[in-house]
């Protein structure tokens, strides 16, 4: 055996137990999955047969898939535009000669860090319409109490803020780090030529921030469209379904409706949204490198 | 922004009092959190703005023990939490390594393979998985909560980022003087790993501490929950016990919180990186 051949063999070993790893807990899974959306009847658990495409058919008339699939668009899109604008600003006056801007920093990225759990019982509870925080303050304040977790129209809202407020300090971190990485000469220039500081944000700040905001744009997205733990555990998906998140109404199907081979289906299509998001901002990340 | 100028007395008028306002909502659940743990039924149940508490009532975290098995629940946390973060310090450095540093055919393949299983949300395994564990009789298991968490490409990318720089003249002249692969892995790439190794370990541990839907989803059992679905069931049961489910929610805050004032710059600077991916 020559030595090119022997160090191979010996990256192969070292690898083997990954290789076994991905191939049973990542790819098997997938596959099997992928199979079972092709199925009726109890697939994976018991006996089933094949029906072609029927249970993706069967998303475009299930209202509640359709119901998912807006407040998960609503939040999704809700998520994402807030933490990134809000980031944004906090992030050009966080990179700026601020005292105490690395404790803030710190600070603001603590809810990413925290369990989820906590953030969400515990907002749930300043929002409880009897015992909560707001509602003590607004009667204080002389204002009305409100029930915004039993009102339909405003309970998804509600998930946006929390899931805004979680994500920001991951975006100023993200953003202060890029702003930091524009070439000081380019402001000195500017402001040379008489730019004022909205113009220097508007002018350079900005169109250099765009691959950053591309990708905090598409993680956030993707992360958003997964999220399930949080409409679990303020609201259940309630009220009237106005916050059962597309992961949730999955996760339903499957494991309380135990319709097996309808639950692949969605979280399949899903998967394949998410692929095509991160497809498309591969090619547009790629194209913005090269002009900028 | 990135140029020096210090902000004008007039700017400084404003973006305190921002600052002000945004650090304090991002504290506000953790500190509405402690001052709820202390508070008594009354006190809770009386509508009013209750800051500090009039009488803290440190009994809330005598009763929680007898209301809920939490010594339990955070032991599984730790058990499930602490044995991932050691099997990922265990394999991820030397996989790294062999992308880093090993030529074989089939890399680039695998390599993409490899990355190409972070694009795989854990939704879509949620099913599978599910019945794979129940399968195997792996349900209201150790195994069970841990087997799906026991690689991941994040780590193995991470670590083959740190042993990239390391030169590869040192590993050619270390190869020539005949140490073995394993001996050139433990003896030259480990030592000069040591930070990103813990940055790994720490980050899994906190991110697998905080884990919630495999353990809903594969645990019934009371007794082999971890904190974070125990904590929740909890909640569901006592409902109005908003101070009890506070005192629990220190029990899975604190942990955490500590790993964060201690190593706030490992969490930090992961961060970074996945944005300069």
């Amino acid at each position: 055996m020559t030595y090119r051949q022997r160090r191979a063999l010996t990256a192969y070993a070292f690898l083997s137990p990954a290789i076994v790893y991905f191939l049973i807990f990542f790819f098997w899974p997938i596959a099997i999955e992928f199979w079972a959306s092709f199925r009726t009847g109890q697939p994976l658990i018991g006996e089933s047969t094949y029906a072609g495409f029927t249970n993706y058919i069967a998303i475009v008339t299930d209202k509640l898939a359709i119901k998912a699939v807006s407040a998960t668009m609503i939040y999704a899109i809700g998520s994402t535009v807030f933490t990134l604008v809000i980031a944004l600003g906090l992030a050009s006056i966080l990179a700026g000669p601020l005292k105490a801007r690395n404790t803030i920093r710190a600070i603001l990225f603590f809810p990413y860090i925290v369990s989820f759990v906590i953030s969400a019982l515990m907002w749930k509870s300043i929002l409880d319409p009897y015992t909560g925080l707001l509602n003590a303050a607004l009667l204080k304040l002389g204002l009305p109490p409100q029930y915004w977790l039993t009102d339909p129209d405003a309970a998804i809202w509600v998930l946006v803020a929390v899931s805004v407020w979680k994500d920001i300090g991951y975006a100023v971190l993200i953003y202060i780090a890029a702003i930091q990485g524009i070439p000081s000469h380019l402001y000195q220039a500017a402001e040379l030529d008489g730019a004022r500081r909205f113009q220097l944000f508007r002018d350079i700040t900005l169109p250099l921030l765009m691959p950053t905001t591309l990708f905090l744009a598409v993680v956030i997205m993707i992360a958003s469209m997964q999220e399930m733990a949080l409409p679990y555990l303020m609201t259940g998906g309630g009220p009237a379904n106005a916050t059962r998140l597309y992961s949730l109404h999955v996760y339903e199907t499957a494991f309380q409706g135990l319709n097996i081979g309808y639950a692949s289906a969605l979280s399949f299509a899903m998967f394949l949204l998410i692929l095509l998001i991160t497809w498309v901002q591969f090619k547009l990340l790629n194209r913005d490198i090269r002009h900028v | 922004m990135a140029h020096k100028h210090t902000y004008s007395a007039a700017s400084r008028f404003w973006i305190y009092p921002v600052m002000i306002v945004f650090v304090l909502l991002a504290m506000l659940p953790f500190l509405y959190m402690v001052s709820l743990s202390l508070q008594s039924d009354a006190e809770m149940f009386s509508g009013q703005v209750v800051v500090i508490p009039e009488e803290l009532q440190f009994t809330n975290y005598v009763t929680i023990w007898e209301k809920a098995p939490f010594a339990r629940f955070i032991l599984n946390s730790f058990i499930v939490a602490g044995t991932i973060a050691f099997l990922h310090v265990l394999f991820d450095p030397l996989i790294g390594y062999v992308f880093a540093k090993m030529e074989f055919p089939g890399k680039r393949f695998m390599f993409v393979a490899l990355l190409s299983t972070l694009m795989i949300p854990f939704f879509v395994r949620l099913i599978p998985l599910y019945i794979m564990t129940a399968k195997f009789g792996l349900l209201n298991t150790y195994t069970g909560l841990i087997l799906p968490f026991a690689m991941s490409a994040f780590g193995i990318f991470l670590m083959r980022q740190f042993i990239l720089p390391i030169p590869d003249d040192l590993i050619a002249a270390a190869r020539l003087d005949g140490a073995s692969e394993p001996r050139i892995f433990f003896d030259i790439v480990l030592p000069q790993i040591g930070p990103a190794i813990a940055t790994v370990a720490l980050l899994t541990f906190v991110f697998q501490f905080n884990e919630f839907i495999w353990p809903l989803v594969v645990v019934s059992s009371e007794n082999m929950r971890p904190i974070t679905t125990g904590l929740t069931l909890f909640n569901q049961e006592f409902f109005t016990q908003w101070n009890l489910t506070a005192v629990g929610g220190m029990l899975l805050f604190l942990p955490c919180f500590l790993l964060y004032l201690v190593a706030q710059r490992h969490f930090v600077q992961s961060a970074m990186l996945s944005g300069m991916k």
